[in-house]
């Protein structure tokens, strides 16, 4: 069997899941579906290894195919077939998202393990799965939107999973809306791509896009600018990121599959895929590249005073993967999809856990009231260690070596990009300080009461469940996560999967490190073929040299945060005191929101109220009743010219014959 | 067949009058479908490829004015005429479910409607054409008038009253528009006996200086029947006056005719006016479009949600047509049958909204999904569709609009396309606002019956076929879109930029 | 000098004679008290028999009587239209209060004089047959209207019409005498003759005889602003009688305004022809405005005959074969829409309390489907929807407004129909839905005198009699059919244009 044809069954078994989750909700048990939806992702995850052994059979240069079922839609010189593109990129992803999914799967079949909706939520993750694959194996910008919007409702089902709650649907609402913001932005690209080259096919439009287009033409800059409005809305980079700490309200497994593992990446995949274009339009990567760095130090900075527990996680996805937008930016693009791949595993992890210590808080996510987790869970405790040092860059972790990869990439660039290498360094500080900061808050110390009673008495707080964002009663039909909650440590399938993740997320990092191997980089090499920025090499020494600084800068910003929770507590109150104003600025995340709200939400709203009370009824209405209101005036007069008298009446025949007369004789004359 | 097709439903209804009360509802469901059947034979033989006229029928009716009984499918009204009997299927069935007050009439009125609804699209005569598009009121007058809904209480105006709005504001086009017809064929036939067949007025031709009034005495009367921004002011009262299962039908196909005569009749009989207005008409279909989408999603009344939501498809639909370009028609026409199929069952779920809620307004509704899961499933990819999501054939009709307009008039797309993102809200937050959410207080909420479900589900497996393939449509429509549109721009091929436009005009005027 | 006396064809004026022995013999029944009650039978009979003799002269055209009169398929047809009315109104007239005050065979006798004017008027040749025609028709008619003796309102509407009546007969024959004098002739071809040899095109003496004429025929076919008598003649005369006048009248005057205009004045085209468009479009606008918001059936129907004798007018105007036949095919159709509703309106008149106000109407659609569906019919097409012989008819003169270079005229009527929606739709609404609180709310005093139900006695079940369901439904399926199947009246209406312009 072709590498296609695996690549169709990747595509079918998480699709055929969703659809027998949710027709046989009634007819199954709930574990069932959880199996087979568990059962459907691992399925594809093997499909997936199968297309890769396949790939890796062919000759490097042609580890390209494409594959299609039938005319999509294709009338009028538009040519839109139902197809996918095989290449190692595409592999690549597919492995990282089926993989992990199937983890995330995995856990969620004991942590929903209560769930009113459990079919409902299985069959939304395996159609989650389903559209993200969708977008990475398309083969035409046409199935990549769709993909594209597949994957945004997909999290906008997940994330308003809990109906009743009304921030849950909010959020939902908000995902949705900036998603179709990118969407538009990708069907406008492809719109002016199809005006320059008269086709949506990957392969067309790559082979041609060089021989039209001369570099930083304004064409292909509008297009990959239009390109990037609709990776920013998916990957959460500025000003598009707003729905991402909301996005939060979702059950915890969502919160690492989407917005962590798979659905935030995939800004970065499509530069990655469309880098031939981004070749030619040098300003626009650039643009692309800033925006990641804004956002990486803007989420960094949020983190560190975010006192919800996921929200935290969140920022720091942000900023993470303004470290890859920046890396696939600037022409890193293996360092850049290394450092995709590595974040998947760790930040699942620390999701995984985060949830895990959330469940034991009877659904409260505020750090402010935990700690002494560490005697608690054990295991959960030991899960996010390993993830904190993954994300803080701990040495000889897989973060460790992919972050520092992007930036000896831009170091060796050099020029401009050096930029980017000592503010990553200042995003790397920050990140280590947060990220400790989180895991020394939570872990150590004294028991917090739920830690105690589930050191006390092994079972679980119990308390009326509130929404953790509102305060307000949860609905108990639906709308939090089940009457009973589940910790790691007691639930099988969570251990698995957080175990696995946790030996990724230590050692994957060997795949590729500078002068010994690099897996990665050579695997994908046949993607970035012919492109000058691929060939850029750093050499060994230099990459050592920034492991080196990495390492240290890790170092310093786990002791900052060791000195600032563990020994010194009172410092970071002080420091509170001290720069209010500043600690006010990050706690409101620099008011995206409201400025967002002012410049678009209310405008609109205020337009639809005018239209409403006013256009409407005076101008529209105005046009039936005047209309009508004349007609009736004039027939009033008639009747009133009826006034029954005959004098009358032959006075107006008499009118009426001099008006003739005096017409023919004028026109006789 | 196709006389078949046209007269079956008249037939039945006909039959039905003399029915009992019980027994109508039944007989009129299966006359809807074996009008249907008829139809899908007619689809199933239609010669894809072939841009001409097929089931061609054609005799004389009034000799001594030039009036012939003629009826043909193309590719422009084949799946308008499949949508119309799927539709009316929907439509009557959900009916025959319920209690009517005189069931004889109102079904009698019901398959009239669809009879007169078919023949406009039929119709490749001109006058005949005229004469279904003003017949179509008919029943829909007495359908509203009677079994409609007095808003008097809340200080709306009487079912009659809206109806008579309704009526009189859409004849205002029609009968215009009969002048113009007529006026059409006396002066291209320039001396020669007289004749209404489309198909020989485009080869006839007429004057530019006659076009430009006559193309906007049709104008009127399509964008009225749409409707379209500025002239949409008989819907708001009709849409809440009309019973639920005919508003299914009336927004689901009657609209449709009025985009569907700018194809048929306009394009093709005033190809230098409709160069020449484009601007014009392209800027009322953008206006439409985001007036629409604005008062949407400041509606509270679920039926006006659904009713401002079809003034912005319109919108799109009439932009796509004015593109000028075989892909912007071809878009055009695949989202005629998509809105058709969209706006159709979210009526239908309308009413079982209100069945259970008692109101029809959002602000009193919410949180009946957990309780009706099936009625939410089925609701929610109706709502899908109606944004337009990419994946559902609504996304490709846009996507065929849009793009049209994009390489015809960038600034229009631009434009147009922020209708895209407003569309998404106002949609999910019908959705929401419904089904998820607090559930009010002394709010029962009941899963879909079986009966519904019958008429909804059918309705459902469309939308998600035509997702899967919309090529199914866009195949067989394409030859004759090229071919309609060619004559505008004068066979300018689908990609070619504006510029032919101009030439084309040339062309047009150095064939006669 | 010597004086020889025309040949005269009795074959051709065979029909007048049949009229006029039939008049004689009905109104000689009154005189035998035991022969009262055969009137109408022999009304009947008569008009049968004048209708066999008319259609037995089909085909061979001619002038009779030195050209006083020209029997052609113009004259035949709308003839034709008259008797059919007439027979109909003899059916409205069964049971009829107002039959028993004027005396039954009076009555009917009256009605057959009316229609030997009208047959006259239709074949009018000659400036002299014209007016002698007129008087002849109109004459009884005045008599007619203020038949119902009892009822203020009949005797008021007589004399209105026999006044105003007189004076538009006044200056038609002063523009007859202009005529004369301008032209030396009285006969049509003669003054035609006259106009275009004797130089005296445009000449002020010609066009104000012009004038004088257009006047007096249009004060006939009530076109405004010469129609006020319409509404009220119409609301008082008694309900078969104005159901009469309503077609029977206006189908002769247009006849010979036809005739006149078409072949005496023909090639004075240029000068009357935008003269008469402007009234055409006077009387749509006055006609279709003044019938909103009319309470009383009768007067609606009667400014709805103003503003058809506007439509009407147009075909007049073109002066074109195709000009003729769509007039006179909608004087057929006319025939049919207004009856079907005239019968209904009677109906209810006898049964309810409410006389001709629209209230009488109310939920007439779920009682009496068989009263509501004829009148439903009716109103749709007297506004010209299609599938009804009205919609064929304005298409017909549509048609012939474009040939003849008055679209603009065109779009008046299309203007007007929207207008008379407002009120052929209320009537429509008042019958089918749930009452309405505008139609509800004004009507407490019936809106002029005769919508109150002064004496006449109410007969419950006046809608069931044969006479008036049969009429009414039998108008109706004629409307719907003629609809859908016109070519028979098409051919039977472009024999007409045929006559005039060859």
């Amino acid at each position: 069997m072709s590498s296609t044809a695996w690549a169709w069954l990747v595509l079918l078994f998480p699709l055929l899941g969703s659809i027998v989750c949710a027709l046989s909700y009634r007819v199954i048990p709930a574990r069932a579906a959880g199996a087979i939806g568990t059962a459907a992702v691992g399925l594809a995850f093997l499909c997936g290894i199968a297309a890769l052994v396949n790939l890796l059979g062919d000759p490097a240069e042609t580890r390209h195919h494409a594959s299609s079922l039938w005319d999509y839609a294709s009338a009028a010189g538009l040519d839109i077939k139902l197809g996918i593109y095989v290449d190692p990129l595409s592999i690549f992803m597919v492995l990282i998202v089926t993989g992990v999914s199937t983890l995330i799967h995995l856990y969620s079949f004991g942590y929903m393990g209560s769930d009113a909706g459990y079919h409902r939520f299985f069959s939304y993750l395996n159609f989650f799965v389903f559209s993200m694959l969708l977008l990475v194996l398309a083969g035409n910008f046409v199935l990549l939107i769709v993909g594209w919007a597949f994957v945004g409702f997909a999290s906008y089902a997940l994330i308003s999973f809990w109906y009743r709650r009304t921030t849950a649907t909010k959020a939902g609402m908000k995902a949705f809306v900036i998603n179709v913001v990118g969407d538009i932005g990708l069907v406008l690209a492809a719109f002016l791509i199809f005006q320059q080259l008269g086709s949506f096919e990957y392969t067309q439009v790559f082979e041609k896009a060089p021989e039209v287009f001369q570099t930083n033409e304004w064409t292909i800059v509008a297009i990959c600018l239009l390109l990037l409005v609709g990776a920013f809305a998916k990957s959460a980079q500025l000003p598009l990121h707003t729905w991402l700490p909301d996005a939060m309200e979702g059950p915890t497994p969502v919160s690492s599959l989407i917005h962590a593992a798979t659905m935030v990446t995939a800004g970065v995949y499509l530069i990655a895929r469309t880098h031939v274009l981004f070749e030619l339009a040098p300003t626009a990567a650039d643009i692309a590249a800033f925006t990641g760095l804004a956002t990486l130090l803007v989420a960094g900075t949020i983190a560190l005073v975010m006192t919800d527990l996921k929200r935290a996680i969140a920022y720091s996805t942000m900023s993470q993967i303004g470290y890859m937008v920046v890396g696939v930016s600037i022409g890193a693009y293996s360092a850049g999809m290394f450092h995709l791949m590595t974040h998947a595993f760790f930040k699942a992890l620390l999701f995984m856990a985060a949830g895990s210590i959330i469940s034991a808080m009877a659904n409260k996510q505020n750090i402010d009231e935990m700690s002494g987790f560490g005697k608690a869970m054990k295991f959960t405790s030991i899960a996010m260690l390993c993830g904190s040092l993954a994300l803080a860059a701990f040495p000889g972790t897989s973060g460790f070596f992919s972050k520092d990869e992007i930036l000896a990439y831009a170091t060796d660039r050099g020029g401009m990009y050096l930029i980017f290498t000592v503010l990553g360094y200042v995003g790397a500080l920050l990140t280590a300080i947060y990220t400790f900061r989180l895991v020394f808050r939570v872990l150590p110390g004294k028991p917090c009461k739920e830690a105690q009673e589930l050191i006390d008495t092994g079972h679980l707080a119990h308390e009326t469940p509130r929404n953790p964002a509102s305060g307000e009663e949860e609905d108990t039909d639906v709308g939090f996560p089940g009457p009973e909650h589940h910790i790691a440590d007691q639930t099988p399938s969570m251990k698995i999967a957080m175990g696995v993740l946790s030996v990724l997320a230590l050692f994957a990092g060997f795949v590729q490190v500078p002068g010994l191997d690099h897996m990665v980089t050579s695997f994908l090499e046949p993607v970035w073929e012919g492109s000058p920025l691929a060939a850029i090499e750093p050499s060994t020494a230099a990459s050592w040299v920034g492991l080196a600084i990495g390492a240290a800068i890790s170092l310093a910003g786990i002791g900052i945060a060791y000195w600032a929770y563990v020994l010194r507590p009172e410092v970071p109150g002080k420091l509170i005191e001290r720069f209010g104003w500043l600690h006010t600025f990050l706690y409101n995340k620099w008011y995206f929101d409201e400025l967002i709200d002012v410049l678009v939400v209310r405008p609109a709203l205020a337009i639809g109220r005018f239209a409403n009370r006013t256009f409407e009824r005076f101008v529209v209405d105005g046009l039936v009743n005047g209309t009508r209101e004349t007609v009736g005036e004039a027939g009033s007069v008639v009747r009133a010219v009826q006034n029954g008298f005959v004098r009358s009446y032959a006075l107006l025949l008499l009118i009426g014959f001099a008006g003739l007369a005096l017409y023919f004789l004028i026109t006789s004359s | 067949m196709i006389n078949v097709l046209l007269w079956l439903p008249l037939a039945f209804g006909l039959v039905g009058l003399f029915l009992p009360r019980r027994a109508t509802g039944w007989w009129a469901t299966v006359g809807t479908i074996a009008t249907l059947g008829i139809a899908i034979g007619m689809v199933a033989g239609f010669d894809t490829g072939n841009s001409g006229l097929q089931y061609t029928t054609d005799t004389t009716w009034i000799s001594g004015l030039g009036v012939d009984y003629s009826l043909g499918i193309d590719g422009l009204n084949l799946f308008l005429v499949l949508l119309t009997a799927v539709v009316w299927i929907g439509g009557t069935a959900f009916a025959a479910f319920r209690q009517q007050e005189r069931p004889q009439l109102f079904f009698f009125l019901m398959l009239v409607a669809e009879t007169a609804t078919l023949g406009s699209f039929l119709s490749q005569d001109l006058l005949l054409f005229v004469l279904f598009f003003d017949l179509m009121l008919v029943p829909f007058y007495f359908l509203f008038g009677i079994w409609g809904k007095d808003r008097r209480p809340e200080g709306g105006p009487s079912a009659p009253a809206a109806t008579m709005k309704m009526i009189v504001y859409t004849l205002i086009g029609s009968l215009l528009m009969l002048v113009a017809a007529i006026a059409t064929a006396i002066i291209s036939a320039k001396g020669h006996p007289i004749t209404f067949s489309i198909q020989a007025l485009q080869e006839q031709g007429l004057p530019l200086g006659s076009q430009r009034w006559i193309f906007w005495f049709f104008a009127a009367a399509f964008l009225v029947k749409m409707p379209a921004f500025l002239v949409h002011g008989w819907m708001p009262d009709a849409y809440r006056a009309a019973p639920l299962p005919v508003l299914a039908v009336f927004s689901g196909v009657l609209a449709k005719v009025g985009a569907y005569g700018f194809l048929r009749v306009v394009l093709p009989l005033f190809p230098e006016a409709t160069v020449e207005f484009q601007e014009i008409v392209l800027v009322i279909a953008v206006a439409s479009i985001l007036y629409g989408s604005v008062m949407a999603f400041t509606q509270t009344n679920v039926r006006l949600i659904a009713g401002y939501s079809s003034i912005a498809q319109l919108g799109f639909i009439t932009a796509g047509i004015f593109a000028l370009r075989a892909d912007g028609s071809d878009g055009a026409i695949l989202q005629m049958v998509n809105h058709g199929l969209v706006v159709a069952p979210i009526f239908v779920v309308v009413a079982l909204l209100v069945e259970r809620t008692g109101s029809e307004d959002i602000r009193e509704m919410g949180g009946l999904a957990f309780r009706a899961p099936i009625l939410a499933a089925l609701f929610l990819i109706i709502t899908l569709a109606t944004l337009a999501m990419p994946g559902s054939a609504n996304f490709i009709g846009e996507f065929y609009i849009l793009n049209g307009l994009f390489q015809a008039k960038i600034v229009f797309a631009i434009v147009a396309i922020s209708g895209v993102a407003m569309s998404a809200y106002y949609a999910l937050r019908l959705y929401q606002r419904t089904m998820h959410n607090r559930k009010p207080d002394g709010l029962e909420s009941r899963e879909i019956g079986f009966r519904d479900a019958v008429v909804l589900a059918p309705l459902v497996l469309c939308i998600l076929g035509l997702a899967l393939y919309p090529q199914l449509i866009l195949h067989r429509t394409s030859p004759t879109v090229e071919q309609t549109v060619a004559r505008v721009t004068g066979g300018a091929a689908p990609n070619a930029t504006l510029a032919a436009e101009g030439k084309g005009h040339e062309e047009m005027v150095s064939e006669r | 000098m010597n004086f020889d006396a025309p040949h005269i064809d009795y074959a051709g004026i065979s029909p007048l004679i049949a009229l006029t022995v039939g008049l004689v013999v009905v109104l000689m029944t009154s005189v035998f008290k035991p022969l009262r009650r055969t009137a109408p039978a022999l009304t009947m009979l008569t008009l049968a028999a004048t209708a066999g003799l008319l259609i037995w002269r089909w085909g061979d055209e001619q002038s009779l009587i030195a050209g006083a009169l020209r029997m052609d398929e113009l004259a035949i047809t709308i003839s034709l239209i008259a008797i059919a009315t007439a027979a109909f109104a003899v059916l409205f007239s069964i049971r009829e209060p107002a039959v028993a005050e004027a005396g039954s065979g009076e009555y009917h006798a009256l009605l057959l004089g009316s229609v030997l004017g009208m047959v006259m008027l239709t074949a009018a040749d000659n400036l002299v047959t014209f007016f002698v025609a007129l008087e002849t028709l109109s004459i009884p008619l005045y008599i007619l209207c203020a038949a119902n003796l009892r009822r203020e309102g009949s005797l008021e509407s007589g004399l209105k019409y026999l006044i105003v009546g007189s004076l538009g007969s006044a200056t038609l024959l002063y523009g007859m005498a202009f005529l004369y004098g301008g032209t030396g002739a009285t006969d049509f071809e003669g003054i035609a003759r006259g106009i275009t040899q004797g130089g005296v095109l445009g000449d002020p003496l010609i066009l104000v005889g012009i004038g004088m004429c257009a006047v007096g025929l249009a004060f006939k076919t009530s076109i405004a602003p010469f129609h006020q008598w319409t509404p009220d003649v119409y609301q008082g005369a008694p309900t078969p009688i104005t159901s009469f006048m309503a077609v029977a009248t206006k189908a002769a005057a247009f006849a010979v305004f036809l005739r006149f205009f078409d072949v005496a004045l023909g090639d004075q085209g240029s000068e009357w022809q935008p003269a008469l468009a402007v009234l055409a479009a006077i009387s749509i606008v006055v006609g279709n405005l003044g019938a909103i918001g009319q309470d009383s059936l009768k007067r609606l129907l009667g400014y709805s005959g103003v503003a058809q004798a506007g439509y009407m007018l147009g075909g007049v105007v073109v002066a074109s074969k195709s000009g003729v036949s769509a007039l006179v095919f909608y004087l057929a159709a006319y025939l049919f829409m207004n009856l079907a509703a005239f019968a209904v309106v009677i109906a209810r008149e006898r049964e309810t309390p409410w006389g001709d106000d629209i209230r009488a109407l109310r939920g007439l659609g779920a009682e009496r489907p068989w009263l509501a569906w004829p009148l439903t019919i009716s109103m749709f097409a007297l506004a010209g929807f299609p599938a009804t012989a009205g919609f064929i008819g304005k298409l017909y003169l549509i048609e012939a407004l474009v040939e003849g270079d008055y679209t603009w005229l065109a779009v008046f009527i299309a203007v007007g129909t929207m207008i008379s929606l407002v009120y052929y739709l209320r009537v429509v609404a008042a019958m089918w839905m749930r009452p309405d609180s505008e139609a509800a709310a004004p009507g407490g005093e019936p809106a002029i005198a005769g919508a109150a139900p002064e004496a006449d006695p109410i007969d419950p079940d006046a809608g069931r009699r044969l006479y008036l369901l049969a009429p009414a439904v039998l108008c109706a399926a004629a409307t719907v059919f003629f609809g859908v199947i016109p070519q028979p009246l098409v051919d039977f209406a472009s024999h007409a244009g045929a006559a005039i312009f060859g």
